[in-house]
């Protein structure tokens, strides 16, 4: 409980004050005249003072008066008419705060304490940054970190999503709808279609079909890259080396050379053909003669074509519907299976196959014949 | 930037079409460019107000400022943040602040 000296001329505005001070806590020093506040106040030292403007009393001069006797003492006049230019000549004088009629507990209360501990004005020539910042402002502080950490991570979402999109297995509809065999160039697929007689070089993306050669007096069915030429083998048999060139333009023809024939790859070294009737796997040499290493018997029930991955030879079994991997210098024997769940539904029977450095993609042929041939692409889990 | 000894009174008065009483305060804080307020009144945000005041030996009418900010206080009292919307009353402000701290 703070001792508030209190100056009003009137009797009644000193018990109006009185009673306002004393239910905020304080207990007031009342007096009628300066003399009398002043005796009291030097024995009971309060803490403020509080005088009234008007009645007789002018409190500007008490002011001026209390502030000199007492010039660490805060003082707070009342008004008894609402008067703003009178307000702040009070002010001027040395009253920390005005208190407007009427005197309401909450309003004395409010000069009261904020006179207490009054500070001065802070001047700057500069424009200073708002101390304080409104809600909204927080508001939207915290909405936009929210905002960019969702955005980053829809961002991550999405690149996995497209990464997941990436790896599922995916398959297109072809243009042709007997393809018999599939090549990797290192860039782009080419899909063999012997009912066609051509070549159909298409995009790893989207299956589009980039480029077509028509070979005029064969019918391809299988075809495998060497570095820079195109092996490829027809339905007689009838194997050949052609230029990479609009044409196709055959360079080397062996006639005959391997019969039923169903599949093509090169190992960098050796020619390798499947005999898809005898079911057999024939290494050759690349001479004239692309004489004969070995050739044996492949395990499986159809096996339909091969493909080298660059470490180890492979073959497609339609039958089964498996790729395995063949021991090179013991091909009978299967070193790993791996299954082709994408033709679980039987309609339709895979054809071609080939390796683009990270996964495996086949070619097939509706079981029915009624209707285009199909690309896929195989899960990358299952490509080793 | 320095503190004066007490703060600085202001007169506040308003726009004859808000239709409200003049009414006082402190400047807790001035700048060329605003000023913080402590007062009775109730301001509001975006409101228009219009202060006179005395800094130093210069006297000041009429500056025009709008509340950008304004909430109470522990004490009740409002602290309303202050823009000054005239640039010339602005210019005539930073001059006299400078020349009141030049004195020190």
């Amino acid at each position: 409980m703070a001792a508030i000296g209190l100056l009003a001329a009137e009797t009644g505005d000193r018990e109006d004050l009185g009673l306002l001070l004393g239910e905020l806590g304080h207990r007031a020093e009342a007096a009628g005249a300066l003399g009398q506040l002043l005796e009291a106040a030097r024995e009971r030292r309060p803490r403020a003072f509080v005088v009234v403007d008007g009645g007789g009393a002018d409190a500007e001069v008490l002011t001026r008066e209390l502030t000199r006797a007492f010039p660490l003492l805060p003082v707070v006049a009342a008004l008894k008419t609402r008067d703003a230019r009178r307000a702040v000549a009070l002010m001027r004088a040395g009253a920390a705060e005005v208190v407007a009629p009427p005197w309401t507990r909450e309003d004395l209360k409010a000069c009261v304490s904020k006179s207490l501990r009054s500070p001065g004005t802070v001047l700057s020539p500069l424009r200073l940054a708002p101390r304080r910042r409104s809600p909204l402002w927080y508001a939207l502080a915290v909405g936009s970190f929210f905002a960019a950490a969702l955005g980053t991570a829809s961002l991550g979402r999405r690149v996995r999503l497209q990464a997941a999109a990436a790896a599922r297995v995916d398959h297109w509809t072809l243009a042709v709808s007997h393809p018999a065999g599939l090549a990797f160039d290192g860039a782009d697929l080419w899909v063999v279609d012997w009912f066609t007689q051509s070549f159909y070089r298409q995009s790893r993306q989207d299956a589009r079909v980039l480029e077509v050669h028509h070979l005029t007096s064969e019918t391809p069915v299988a075809a495998a890259f060497a570095a820079d030429s195109l092996w490829t083998v027809a339905a007689d048999g009838t194997i050949a080396r052609r230029m990479r060139d609009a044409k196709l333009t055959a360079l080397q023809r062996y006639p005959k050379a391997a019969p039923n024939s169903a599949g093509l790859a090169f190992d960098g070294l050796y020619l390798w053909t499947l005999d898809q009737s005898r079911r057999t796997l024939t290494k050759r040499l690349l001479d004239e003669n692309l004489t004969t290493v070995s050739s044996r018997r492949l395990p499986g029930l159809k096996p339909v074509a091969i493909v080298w991955d660059g470490k180890a030879l492979w073959t497609l079994d339609a039958g089964d519907r498996v790729l395995r991997r063949h021991d090179l210098e013991k091909p009978e024997l299967a070193l790993e299976v791996v299954p082709l769940p994408e033709y679980g539904d039987g309609l339709y029977a895979p054809t071609g196959l080939a390796w683009d450095g990270e996964r495996f993609w086949t070619v097939a042929e509706r079981r029915d014949g009624k209707g285009p041939g199909r690309l896929y692409r195989h899960a990358a889990e299952g490509a080793r | 930037m320095t503190r004066t000894a007490s703060p600085v009174p202001v007169l506040l008065s308003f726009p004859q079409a808000s239709a409200r009483q003049d009414a006082w305060g402190r400047l807790a804080r001035l700048t060329s460019g605003g000023a913080e307020l402590s007062t009775a009144a109730r301001l509001l945000k975006d409101e228009g107000v219009v202060l006179s005041f005395d800094l130093g030996v210069e006297r000041f009418d009429g500056v025009r400022a709008r509340v950008s900010h304004a909430q109470d206080d522990d004490d009740g009292f409002r602290v309303v943040e202050l823009r000054f919307v005239d640039q010339v009353q602005r210019r005539r402000l930073a001059r006299a602040l400078t020349d009141v701290l030049a004195r020190g």
